[in-house]
């Protein structure tokens, strides 16, 4: 089972974080790090398990690396069937009304899309006291061990 | 050879540009300079003390210095300590980076009595920097010129309760000094519709959360675009929030004209309706909030035309644009920056000098990071039960802390 981590990023925090998350499966699977602006919406594969991080800015918006790729997958006809991904939030509690929305809009594109997502949509808050990498790092390898108990031996 | 890149300004645009650098160029020498003891300029003065989230940015830029292998300079005032031709004659390349910290003035009658305050000066006095002055009496009904988010952020700060600053940053003197403030009512006035202010909706909005005031929102009018939509959309969502003490009132369409002042006391604001009516609206100071300009510390002009120029100087963020952009802005425009200076340096051969020995040799008070980390520490340390830091506002205090040696080992 390949593993490429996606994310959607303004600030640079979610991208941070998604290298973090590399460099922690980095040892164990073949691991691919990009940026959803330069994810094509066509180039999912079957064979690889997603695992996304994407922030949320402004009024509760997609962060901008993410929203040429949400205009894609909005656009097309992309069936996304038989794609498996789990997806991070990271938000930031002082803006409570949109707290995280970018993550949870783009987890609904990929599932209204066809794609399966694995577990819960964990978020992380930028006002709170927790590390991202420490919400994220264990929800990672969780994510991991699911996919590959989904994936099966056929992976 | 590696090549050797200085950066004056360790905020933003600096730290993101380095980043942008390092992560192109792992083995690329980069130096980041500031006349500060401490790294992350806006971040650590500009954002504002209850903007906790919007500060984290600051891990990312540590990583500059942990992982990345940048070095940090910081106490080093270019122009007064090191010149530009010494950094120039040592360096491949030379970035400024050193924002735009002036507050920009009304230009009108009387728009320099006391009384009247830039919001920058008060930004830096709220965030602690070593260099603001001490914070001043606004009397009980502050006035703000501006429709930007900085606008935003001090009358957010000016209406916040005691309790609302909870987890903050917000210095113990700062904090006394908004609890004991005795404002009774706030004007934001702008010149501009409401639909053409710059404020951020979600900036507006957050202002709904307050439960020390009670806002009212003038003559909002209409918009023709999304954006305006969008923001009218915000003020009305806070228009009548609140019962509390402090009275929050948002005025558009009014051009300032004239301070008003009787015996030395600023008593008002003269403007200009949409109308053409002439108004005075009544107020015991003014805060500017309508931008930011060069404070003329570095010879900026002559800067940017050597960085039009061939010669391997270059600049970023809002010292080359101007005072436009947030900080994600910041972020893009050093990745381009980034690439055009990468370009430039593959064409020609690194100078192969490492500049430190000569440029900081023998200046006891440069602050290296691991100085910065020890003032962080003690930062970290001395921060009050509901407070994430005790912020060291004292330039000699935080030379003393960055000299200081922990004596308890690991």
């Amino acid at each position: 089972m390949k593993i490429a981590i996606l994310y959607g990023t303004e600030t640079g925090n979610a991208e941070m974080l998604a290298e973090d998350i590399g460099d922690a499966l980095d040892a164990d699977y073949e691991v691919s790090c990009t940026n959803l602006s330069d994810f094509p919406v066509t180039d999912f594969d079957p064979a690889t398990f997603y695992l996304i991080v994407c922030s949320t800015y402004g009024d509760g918006e997609l962060p901008a690396s993410a929203q040429p790729f949400a205009e894609a997958l909005a656009a097309g006809p992309a069936s996304l069937a038989g794609i498996h991904f789990a997806i991070f939030g990271l938000g930031d509690s002082e803006y409570e009304e949109t707290f995280n929305f970018g993550s949870k809009q783009l987890a609904e594109l990929l599932t209204n899309h066809g794609a399966a997502q694995l577990g819960e949509r964990p978020t992380h808050d930028a006002s709170g006291a927790d590390l991202a990498e420490d919400l994220a790092l264990p929800w990672a390898k969780d994510a991991v061990a699911l996919a590959e108990s989904r994936f099966g031996k056929a992976a | 050879m590696t090549h050797q890149i200085a950066i004056v300004g360790a905020g933003p645009s600096g730290c993101y540009l380095a980043q942008a650098l390092l992560k192109a160029r792992p083995e690329l020498d980069v130096d980041l300079i500031d006349a500060l003891p401490v790294p992350y300029g806006l971040v650590r003065y500009g954002v504002a003390a209850d903007h906790q989230g919007t500060k984290a940015v600051a891990r990312q830029f540590a990583r500059i210095f942990e992982r990345q292998g940048a070095r940090f300079f910081g106490n080093v005032h270019v122009g007064r300590d090191v010149t530009l031709d010494e950094l120039r004659s040592a360096y491949d390349a030379v970035v400024f980076a050193a924002g735009l910290a002036g507050d920009r003035r009304l230009g009108i009658a009387n728009d320099d009595v006391d009384g009247v305050f830039g919001a920058g000066a008060i930004t830096r006095a709220l965030n602690g920097h070593p260099d603001a002055g001490p914070l001043p009496d606004l009397g009980v009904r502050p006035l703000i010129v501006g429709n930007g988010n900085v606008a935003i952020d001090i009358v957010r700060l000016l209406g916040k309760r005691a309790d609302e600053l909870s987890g903050s940053d917000l210095g113990v003197e700062q904090t006394r000094w908004l609890a004991e403030s005795g404002i009774t009512a706030i004007t934001v006035l702008g010149r501009s519709t409401a639909s053409q202010a710059k404020f951020d909706p979600v900036m507006v909005k957050e202002l709904g959360k307050l439960t020390g005031v009670a806002i009212a929102i003038d003559k909002a009018g209409t918009a023709d675009d999304e954006r305006g939509k969008k923001l009218l959309d915000a003020l009305a969502a806070i228009d009548g929030h609140g019962t509390g003490v402090r009275a929050i009132r948002f005025v558009f369409s009014h051009v300032p004209v004239s301070v008003e002042t009787d015996a030395g006391r600023v008593t008002g604001l003269r403007c200009r309706t949409a109308e053409g009516d002439d108004t005075v609206i009544a107020c015991t100071s003014i805060i500017t909030a309508i931008g930011f300009e060069d404070t003329g510390d570095l010879p900026r002009a002559d800067i940017l035309a050597q960085a039009d120029s061939d010669a391997p100087v270059y600049a970023a963020g809002w010292f080359r644009r101007g005072p436009r952009g947030t900080i994600p802005d910041n972020r893009a425009d050093a990745q381009v920056l980034a690439a055009d200076i990468l370009a430039d340096l593959d064409g020609t051969p690194a100078k192969g000098v490492r500049p430190v020995g000569a440029i900081f040799e023998g200046r006891p008070d440069v602050i290296d990071y691991q100085g910065w980390l020890r003032i962080e520490q003690r930062e970290l340390a001395g921060a009050d039960a509901d407070r994430c830091r005790g912020k060291i506002c004292d330039r000699a205090a935080m030379i003393e802390a960055a000299r200081h040696q922990e004596e308890t080992s690991p």
